[in-house]
């Protein structure tokens, strides 16, 4: 099999129903999407497929095999990927960080269909993504100000 | 927390002799300037002049370890950027007591015994150099790694002085760098950590991977005492990537004590951890499910219920307090329910182990490594110096990482395929077959004079005793009876939960408090205040961790703050305030929540939080734990909960055991009081008050006292 991720090719073998997500933790080592409750209830294992926020947990790779999946360790030239970490940097926004691959990556997603939400679009569109640390108030704040400095630009 | 290494402590606690430079030590030889050296157990300096700060404490998300680095920067007198941090193994013979990661104790704990260890690495560089130059020492000083003499060009780095200093006796009377001095302690500064996390390359122990490791999954009894008889893994072991299926023969549960024990169980080893996570569901297994398979969370409410009804007893020590409640006539009495609660940290429980016949390696991420190294020495029979725990950053903690269980199954799993083995506890694994914070009941009464003044109060519940994690701060004499407790085996074991049992006995508490300053019509804060200015210190000094006494006046401060930050009675209409105040270990919080209640439906529109942790390292970190903890806090306030059917927990992932979530978090303000104390805790402290301070608004709302959280419990109310 072979897949898309990042713009890079990688070749694999795997059951077609093995969750993308496994397929990127256990076989290709891309250990930045998580694993955590398997159902698509938390988020934590959220990544782009063909620039749609997906649960990586709940797709089979099958379905994934002829699309572009973007995952947290994608360092090209997408620079709403690369402001959203700046600003998750910048507002010291993670505790634990294990959910916060998920959080960056839906936020991506959010943002490049919606460049200017308002503040309850940001909160449904995020609600998705559970954080047991609490750390939703930075979350929040940290879409906020990549969403002022793009309105700026 | 009863810890059983404090004796050890207490040597490792007094700085001088930490230095391993004690240790012997050849004079004669050369030594190669290829070898890095440690000077203590926090410190270590490469031969390319590297230095690194050794954090014995884990890294839960806390942010203990940035805290921790920043007191290293400004002691050793370098750039906090070029600092590594990196993480003990799990080492009693090192830190004693102080590798433990709980009761927010992290900063407050070490920031002694870590100054006078890195100020004594300093000095003994400063000397080294010193001798080397023919100069006295305190024509010297020391700077980002090198040593310098004051009034000459001469300068050299730690590194090219590790030779010299090795030989050296530690140096006595060190000084500590003067607060004035510090660069770092106080300042917002972001650890090396967010960007790794940022980037998603944090190294949680469920990435690891070695070569030849198997993945595993466990299918546990349902019942925490049940037993095993019978499985078909026929289905199981045809599931493409299934190596092989073994049984997890049951180790003793402790239900109460931070020993592991491990559950009776069926283990799949795949390929990946798909393959057995999959395939456990496809095992055919037969339990015998024991006494508990009749036991429910009704019938252990009915028990406790029963024996509040009991007469109360009391230890000869506290007839007299029992004596002056007696002497006065009964006025108001309320008791007070709290659900039983998970932890679900992110990162579901893992750990990789390699059992190798005559040495285990462990990689995990633990709240206590150095005891697990000893429970897992128990376990196998082999030397802890057999035993390399590998502590790498954790998921989240909050008390369950504490508890051994997940290592040891990975253990006793390698031990018998003698291959590495990555376990995964799935989700669901998490939530029904765990370790619980537990079900309480607590009962309070008050006793009045004839005039209606409160002269003492009572408490008889689940909660063991009063101490500094569930203190009585205020000028009410407090009777603490005999605790009631579930008969026979608990329903469920129990773990360590965020703040533990502080959250219940704040409940009952602060609530109860609030409906005593009902009762004298008097304004809920100012009551607060007039009992706090009235109380004396309280002695808390009675185990080492705890650290200080209690100053009602430091919470009686925080109510005065947080009554001003909240605007407290000048709120717009149909927004309604409740309050608590705290203390936690030598911590204390005051919180106000505003919200509002429409057709029984409670929306928290905001939470305003005071903290006094004595001297803020970080504030960034600080008000992020508070807030945190606030959250953590609503979520059990409000809507989550485990109910218990016939020994089995009814919730099952994240659908069932609904976290709050970013739509339902109100705006959360945190003010941090200006402080020289002793550094104290910020991970637990934000907990305990939000419930309270929630029904205590949901009183100022309605009029009506609900007494048990969380509060979708009741039928009458619902989240907006």
């Amino acid at each position: 099999m072979e897949l898309n991720v990042n713009n890079q090719k990688y070749s694999f073998e795997a059951e077609e129903n093995m969750p993308l997500l496994w397929v990127l933790r256990d076989l290709l080592e891309l250990t930045g999407t998580k694993y955590s409750c398997g159902i698509g209830q938390c988020g934590a294992c959220t990544v782009l497929v063909n620039g749609q926020a997906a649960r990586s947990c709940s797709i089979p790779v099958s379905a994934a095999l002829d699309k572009n999946i973007t995952t947290i360790e994608d360092s090209n030239s997408n620079s709403l990927l690369q402001a959203l970490k700046d600003s998750w940097i910048q507002n010291d926004t993670p505790q634990c960080g294990y959910c916060q691959s998920g959080q960056i990556m839906n936020a991506l997603a959010l943002l490049s269909q919606n460049p200017n939400p308002t503040d309850e679009e940001i909160k449904m569109g995020m609600r998705g993504n559970i954080c047991r640390c609490g750390t939703y108030p930075r979350i929040k704040k940290s879409i906020e100000q990549v969403i002022e400095t793009n309105s700026k630009l | 927390m009863k810890r059983r290494h404090f004796f050890k402590t207490s040597t490792l606690a007094s700085g001088g002799f930490l230095i391993s430079a004690y240790l012997p030590f050849s004079c004669n030889e050369q030594v190669l300037e290829t070898e890095s050296w440690e000077p203590n157990f926090y410190v270590r300096i490469d031969p390319d002049n590297t230095i690194t700060f050794i954090c014995s404490r884990t890294e839960l998300g806390q942010g203990t370890s940035v805290g921790l680095a920043m007191i290293v920067a400004d002691e050793l007198g370098m750039d906090f950027e070029n600092l590594k941090t990196e993480f003990a193994d799990g080492a009693i013979e090192r830190y004693g007591d102080l590798q433990d990661t709980g009761g927010s104790n992290g900063l407050r704990m070490l920031w002694e015994p870590l100054r006078k260890a890195i100020a004594t690495a300093r000095e003994i560089f400063i000397v080294a150099a010193a001798q080397k130059w023919q100069l006295d020492p305190s024509d010297c000083f020391s700077e980002n790694g090198f040593v310098y003499h004051n009034s000459s060009e001469r300068k050299a780095s730690y590194a090219s002085l590790i030779t010299l200093a090795k030989d050296l006796p530690a140096p006595f009377d060190i000084k500590l760098k003067d607060p004035s001095d510090y660069k770092y302690i106080g300042k917002r500064l972001i650890g090396e950590r967010t960007r790794i996390i940022a980037e998603g390359k944090n190294p949680y122990s469920i990435n690891v991977k070695l070569p030849n490791m198997l993945y595993a999954a466990v299918a546990r009894c349902p019942t925490w005492n049940g037993n095993l008889i019978d499985f078909d893994d026929s289905k199981a072991r045809s599931f493409p990537g299934v190596v092989d299926v073994i049984e997890v023969t049951a180790v003793e549960i402790q239900p109460d004590d931070f020993k592991g024990g491990v559950r009776s169980g069926v283990a799949v080893l795949a390929s990946n951890t798909w393959a057995a996570l999959e395939a456990k569901k496809l095992l055919e297994i037969q339990w015998d499910l024991g006494n508990l398979s009749r036991k429910s969370d009704t019938d252990v409410k009915e028990e406790l219920l029963a024996q509040l009804e009991e007469p109360r007893t009391v230890t000869p020590e506290k007839r007299d307090i029992h004596n002056l409640f007696n002497r006065y006539s009964k006025g108001h009495e309320a008791t007070y329910f709290s659900a039983y609660q998970t932890t679900t940290c992110m990162e579901p429980l893992n750990a990789t182990a390699y059992h190798m016949g005559h040495k285990i390696e462990i990689w995990v991420g633990s709240q206590a490594p150095g005891m697990f190294r000893e429970r897992i020495s128990e376990l196998t029979g082999l030397p802890e110096a057999a035993i390399t725990i590998h502590n790498l950053p954790s998921g989240g903690g909050f008390g369950r990482r504490f508890h051994a269980d997940y290592v040891e199954e990975a253990v006793l799993i390698s031990e018998k395929v003698r291959k590495p083995v990555k376990l995964t506890w799935s989700r669901e694994d998490t939530i029904t077959t765990s370790k619980y914070h537990p079900y309480c009941v607590d009962h309070w009464e008050a006793a009045f004079n004839p005039t209606g003044e409160v002269m003492a109060i009572a408490y008889k519940g689940t909660i063991g005793s009063t101490n500094a994690y569930r203190p009585n701060p205020y000028a009410l004499p407090m009777v603490h009876y005999n605790y009631v407790a579930e008969k026979g085996d608990r329903l469920l074991p129990r773990a360590s939960w965020r703040s533990v049992f502080a959250h219940p006995w704040a409940l009952g508490l602060e609530c109860f408090i609030d409906e005593l300053a009902h009762l004298a019509k008097k304004d809920p804060i100012a009551y607060r205040i007039e009992l706090l200015d009235k109380a004396e210190v309280v002695e808390q000094v009675m185990e080492p961790w705890v650290g200080d006494n209690l100053y009602p006046k430091k919470l009686k401060e925080t109510l005065e703050i947080v009554r001003e930050k909240s605007n407290w009675g000048q709120v717009s209409e149909g927004i309604f305030q409740g309050v608590s105040g705290i203390s936690y270990n030598t911590s204390y919080c005051s919180q106000v929540i505003d919200l509002s209640v429409e057709d029984g439906k409670v929306k928290v529109h905001k939470v305003t939080a005071v903290l006094n942790c004595g001297r803020v390292i970080n504030p960034s970190q600080v008000e992020s734990q508070i807030a945190g903890g606030i959250i953590w806090g609503l979520s059990a306030a409000l809507k989550t909960q485990l109910t218990v059917v016939d020994g089995q927990v009814q919730q099952t992932n994240f659908d069932s055991y609904d976290l709050l979530r970013m739509n339902e978090t109100p705006e959360i303000e945190v003010h941090l009081v200006d402080s020289n104390d002793e550094p104290s805790g910020a991970g637990e402290p934000g907990v305990p008050g939000v419930a309270p301070a929630l029904l205590n608004a949901i009183f100022a709302a309605t009029g009506e006292r609900i007494r048990q959280i969380p509060i979708v419990k009741s039928s009458t109310y619902s989240i907006a």
